[in-house]
């Protein structure tokens, strides 16, 4: 296994850790944050593998603009999941 | 009764999908469908036939146009309906709410500081997309998160004098116009929808000003989410 692959696999168990996390989080806010830290590691993956046009797109739109929209949404809704 | 229900549809998926990607070529293989099909044809007059260096946005911008028009209104149409469930009213709340805690002294001074040079790195990724990764769309994303950095710290009120309702107007159907004339004018000039130009400067040239276009209409199709959003809080 070289160290490409090391790191490419790295990334995937932090993905899947993230979207478990996500789905089992009772804190909407906190599962904001990790969605963002899942789209940033997805980022490097993409850059990883030689797709920066995408990266780019990943970075600004997933770990950034959806953030802040999710965030404007849950002051309007409420934190918790009921 | 349920979970197991769940159980059995995720492994019969996750098995479907192991079996599809078993059979895929091995990432980057020049063996591979994908690489054998039409990709050398556009490695090989991709940056004179729709003057982009920058392959993926020859793709983007040229050969698949008509897919990128198709984005360009989604986002548009996306953004009508915000607009149309009546969430655009006037913020008539307090500049700042009462409920809200004060933006952090630290926050502001470097969303401050950061602002020209955000502003500096999102014209550079539009105006060498064609040339660099990135483009349009990311380039734009930035600008727009760069102004609702600047409503946070500002407060929406100034941010929207700032960008009077005609400028508002413009430059969020600008992406629409500019691909709707760029389409037109190839089929005018030379019969087929987004057909570009002889000359390879004119070319890059109506490629630029295409990324440009998205930039802006990306940029304020997002601010203008932002202070629906923010107009909303306050009712």
């Amino acid at each position: 296994m070289s160290p490409n692959d090391v790191f490419d696999l790295l990334i995937l168990v932090l993905l899947i850790t993230c979207a478990l996390a996500i789905a089992r989080m009772k804190d909407l806010a906190a599962a904001v944050i990790l969605f963002s830290v899942y789209s940033f590691a997805l980022c490097l993956l993409w850059v990883h593998r030689g797709a920066p046009d995408v990266a780019m797109t990943e970075a600004a739109v997933g770990a950034g603009i959806t953030a802040v929209l999710f965030f404007y949404t849950l002051a309007r809704t409420g934190r918790r999941e009921k | 009764m349920r979970n197991a229900l769940a159980l059995v549809v995720v492994i019969v998926l996750a098995g479907l999908m192991m079996a599809g990607v078993s059979q895929l070529p091995p990432p980057g293989s020049p063996d591979g469908a994908v690489h054998r099909h039409v990709a050398a044809h556009y490695i090989d007059g991709g940056k004179e036939a729709a003057g982009a260096p920058n392959l993926v946005t020859a793709v983007l911008l040229n050969y698949r146009a008509l897919d990128t028009y198709g984005e360009v209104v989604v986002i548009f149409a996306a953004l009508l309906a915000v607009l149309a469930v009546g969430l655009a009213g006037h913020s008539r709340g307090p500049q700042r709410g009462a409920d809200e805690l004060p933006v952090s002294p630290v926050v502001d001074l470097v969303i401050r500081l950061l602002a020209p040079f955000i502003a500096l790195f999102a014209l550079f990724m539009i105006l060498e997309g064609h040339v660099l990764p990135g483009g349009g769309f990311q380039g734009g994303v930035v600008l727009g998160a760069l102004m609702i950095l600047l409503g946070l710290v500002l407060g929406p009120r100034r941010l929207r004098r700032m960008l009077p309702t005609p400028a508002l107007f413009w430059t969020r159907s600008v992406a629409l116009l500019a691909f709707a004339l760029v389409a037109v004018a190839g089929l005018a000039l030379a019969g087929w929808l987004f057909a570009l130009p002889e000359q390879y400067w004119l070319r890059e040239l109506i490629i630029v000003g295409l990324e440009l276009a998205i930039g802006i209409g990306a940029a304020f199709a997002l601010v203008g989410f932002y202070l629906s959003l923010e107009a909303d809080r306050h009712r």
